[in-house]
């Protein structure tokens, strides 16, 4: 084998071990890539959900509001009236209107009390909030294992196989606690990330 | 037997305003005798220091969940047979089944209105 053929037959074999070893790599990504492909998707939905839950509440809570402005004003035209009818009017007594004005309170406390439950849409918010919280928590660690599983041997990063375990047990380990912002600065300090 | 308007009421959320929603849905009601929690363990341990004749709870709350303060409840002899109405926005059969076979006294789906919980109350307690 001449010269020439030597130095090709060793550059494919250079090549067919990065092959090689990109093609280990995105087996071990692939897991974490389909799992985020999928939870996006509910971070999404979960965010349509919040802006329709906030709208809705809201819109009730105006509504009621509004019904409860147009009631006050009936009630102050009564009390008017009251003051201002001769008594013995054959239309309504004084015992009548002030009925009529007791019934339109108590109308104004049931839709009170519909406000007071109208806005329980917060709770629900909070919730779904809670849940794109974990959502996203979880995308950034798989987004950090694959930049520690892909840049282990990047742009001149050669960070030795170990320090890459070592990183990746950190992260599984800082799953439960809320201290990792170091390990992730870290991390991405390691492979370039400013 | 009617519920008595001066029994004492636990409500458990973990959000205050939730909290604050019961309570004055329950003080509409007649109800003014309420206490408040904003996990299950704190729940319990009111619960096990004072005498109850109610509890409306949330599901999902951290340190200790709705139905595993229903679970506590019913596995404790001086607790047991107070009634449990579980308010959640968990809304899937398997909750509710889990919850039934727990022993909850009633099931309400948020968001609901003062209505709905007035008619719970009052099929728990008639």
């Amino acid at each position: 084998m001449n010269d020439s053929n030597r130095k090709l037959y060793g550059e494919l074999g250079e090549l067919t071990r990065y092959i090689e070893n990109t093609m280990r790599q995105l087996r071990c990504v692939e897991a974490p890539v389909e799992e985020t492909t999928a939870q996006l998707p509910q971070a999404s939905e979960h965010l349509s959900d919040l802006a329709k839950l906030t709208e809705e509440g809201t819109h009730r809570v105006m509504e009621l509001t509004e019904e409860l402005q147009d009631n006050r004003r009936l009630v102050a035209q009564s009390l008017k009236e009251l003051a201002t009818v001769p008594l013995g009017s054959p239309n309504s007594t004084p015992a009548d209107r002030l009925a009529a004005i007791a019934t339109l309170l108590a109308a104004d406390d049931k839709r009170l009390m519909d406000i007071m439950t109208a806005l329980s849409f917060q709770d629900l918010v909070a919730q779904r909030i809670k849940k794109i919280i974990t959502i996203l928590d979880d995308v950034e660690h798989k987004l950090l294992q694959m930049v520690v599983v892909f840049g282990a041997k990047q742009n001149g990063a050669q960070t030795p196989n170990g320090k890459a375990d070592q990183m990746l047990k950190e992260l599984e380990a800082s799953r439960s606690t809320a201290l990792k912002q170091d390990l992730v600065d870290d991390i991405l300090g390691q492979f370039g990330f400013n | 037997m009617p519920a008595d308007p001066s029994m004492k009421i636990m409500v458990v959320d973990d959000m205050s305003t939730m909290r604050r929603i019961v309570k004055n849905l329950l003080k509409q009601l007649g109800f003014a005798n309420v206490d408040e929690a904003e996990n299950g363990q704190e729940a319990l341990i009111k619960l096990r220091a004072d005498k109850f004749g109610f509890v409306v709870s949330d599901w999902n709350m951290p340190v200790m969940s709705g139905i595993q303060l229903l679970k506590a409840i019913r596995a404790d002899e001086a607790l047991k047979a107070i009634p449990v109405l579980m308010v959640t926005a968990e809304a899937q059969k398997e909750n509710i089944i889990e919850a039934v076979q727990a022993g909850v006294s009633n099931y309400v789906v948020k968001p609901f209105t003062a209505e709905i919980l007035q008619e719970k109350m009052a099929k728990i307690f008639k």
